[in-house]
Formats: C-alpha cells, sequence, structure tokens
C-alpha cells in the first residue's frame, strides 16, 4: 500500500492513498493493541474460545503489515479473508458474552429484562467483542480497494 | 460525501468516497449506539464527567449525518471537525479518569508498575474510553482533503 501512495499521481489518488494506509495501520495497531489488551485482562484462558481472539490478532497483525508492502494477491486474498474472519469474530463474541452472562446469572435472553441484565454484567463486556468486527471491517475496505488503479 | 461519491468521475475518486463513506457510516454507528450501550450498563450517573460521552453524541450524530450531505458549508466543516477534536480529548480524558479514579477507589494513586497494571483493569475499562478517540480520528482521517 505504501508504494501504491508514493505512486499515485492525481490527487484523488494521493489521498485514497493516503486513508488506504492510514485504516492499514489502525487494523495492523488495532490486531497488536487488542492481543496485548487480551493477554494484559486475562483473558487468555484454558478454553478455545477465550484464547479464539488473541488468534485472530496474532494472524491478522502479520497480514496487516505484510501489506503496508505488497499488495500481490498471496498476501492480499488472505489478509481480505482473515477481515471477514475478524468481522465475525467480533461479532460471535457478542453473542457469546450475552450468552454466558444469561447463563451466570440464570435468565433468559427472550426476556427484555433478562437482556438488559446479561448487557450489564461488569466482568465480562458484550459489545466489547465488537471490537474485532471494527478492526476487520476497517481492514476489509483496505482490502478490498487496495488494487484500484490511479486514474 | 454522498455529493461527492454521485459526481465522482474516475475509479479513483468514487474509490475514494467509498472509503470515506463507509468509515463515516461505521462512526455514525458508533455514535449511536455507543450511548445505548453506555446508558445500559449505568454509566449515566450524577456527575457531569459520567455524562460526557452522552453529550458528545448530540453534536457527534448531528455532524456526521449533516457532513454526509454537506462537506463544503465552512462552518458545518469545522463544527465537525471540532466534535471530533472533542471525541479524541474525550476519549482520552476518560482513559486517565478511569484509571485515576480505579487507583482512588483502592490505595490512592500511585505510578509503580504493578500497581499501575493491576487498576488499568480494575473496575472501571481504562481502554474502552478510547472507543470516542478511534471515531474522532476516523472522523478527522474522513474529512481531510474533502472538498
Amino acid at each position: 500500500m505504501l508504494e501504491r501512495w508514493m505512486n499515485a499521481t492525481t490527487p484523488e489518488g494521493k489521498t485514497l492513498g493516503f486513508l488506504q494506509n492510514f485504516f492499514l495501520l489502525i487494523a495492523a495497531f488495532g490486531f497488536f493493541f487488542y492481543g496485548v489488551e487480551h493477554w494484559v485482562i486475562d483473558h487468555y484462558m484454558e478454553s478455545f474460545w477465550a484464547r479464539l481472539p488473541f488468534y485472530v490478532s496474532m494472524i491478522g497483525l502479520p497480514l496487516a503489515l505484510a501489506m503496508f508492502f505488497t499488495v500481490h494477491k498471496a498476501v492480499r486474498i488472505p489478509f481480505t479473508i482473515w477481515m471477514v474472519v475478524s468481522v465475525l469474530t467480533g461479532l460471535l463474541g457478542a453473542l457469546l458474552h450475552l450468552v454466558w452472562n444469561a447463563n451466570d446469572l440464570g435468565v433468559s435472553l427472550f426476556t427484555i429484562s433478562g437482556l438488559l441484565e446479561s448487557f450489564q454484567v461488569p466482568y465480562r463486556p458484550v459489545l466489547a467483542g465488537l471490537a474485532h468486527t471494527h478492526v476487520g471491517a476497517v481492514g476489509l475496505v483496505v482490502g478490498l480497494t487496495a488494487t484500484v488503479k490511479d486514474s | 460525501m454522498i455529493p461527492a461519491l454521485r459526481s465522482a468521475t474516475t475509479t479513483t475518486a468514487r474509490t475514494l468516497e467509498i472509503v470515506r463513506v463507509v468509515l463515516l457510516l461505521l462512526i455514525l454507528g458508533a455514535f449511536v449506539m455507543y450511548p445505548v450501550e453506555l446508558f445500559i450498563i449505568g454509566h449515566w450517573l450524577p456527575t457531569w464527567e459520567s455524562q460526557v460521552p452522552f453529550w458528545i453524541t448530540v453534536p457527534g450524530v448531528l455532524f456526521t449525518v449533516w457532513i454526509f450531505f454537506d462537506r463544503t458549508t465552512p462552518w458545518v466543516r469545522w463544527a465537525f471537525i471540532i466534535t471530533m477534536w472533542v471525541a479524541i480529548l474525550t476519549g482520552l480524558v476518560g482513559a486517565y479518569w478511569h484509571w485515576i479514579w480505579n487507583m482512588e477507589d483502592t490505595r490512592g494513586i500511585a505510578w509503580n508498575w504493578s500497581y499501575a497494571m493491576d487498576q488499568f483493569h480494575g473496575f472501571r475499562p481504562v481502554l474502552a474510553a478510547m472507543a470516542y478517540t478511534n471515531m474522532g480520528v476516523t472522523g478527522l482521517a474522513c474529512i481531510f482533503r474533502a472538498r
């Protein structure tokens, strides 16, 4: 992406190159940051599900970094697919947090009060899982527009 | 953003405007959903500090929607840019306060490593506040060179 930005000749191409690199940086930083954050808050536990966001970060970070230097399909396609995985991981995480909260509290998610109670459990924040959805969505925008010709 | 997307004549210009629109939609969603989330988790307390993320929603939603349709009127641009800077500061100050208040609820403010890290993942999530910083930075990037 860096080379495409440097080679852009039109004003729109330069601005697009800047935005693509900027959002790629946000995605890369997000993967690094959430990887560290998950470790700091002791999210890395025995179960596979607790480790899933960590694995997504571990693969997402090198792919995002590689995208700075090449948009060859060998990198771009795995990167784009992995961004979709990240989006889905976030959605799954939010859903699992919500279901596990409801189980811990012994309430039903199909009642308004049960749903609201399950959202309010401080040690398992429901929407926090969506951070990976955000990182994935930002990366996906970059992946899908990475090969647009400057014209 | 939308008029620019509609009038884009080259592939590059169209792609640029699509990127801007998608990212602006993301932060618009965030400006709408975060107050809902914060209200549900009981963030609306009788202190002005706890209400700041709710109040920033008003200009946040208003000017993000406005900028979709008009990004050339100078005062609208400035209002949007200032709102994004306020969001950036809100996130940074919020993260700092969460950390400080976690410490004050425990054994007071001290910056030795193990204690500070303990309080970093205390009752109030420190980094969660920086979601607003992320939104502000994204908004500024979207308006960058957009005329």
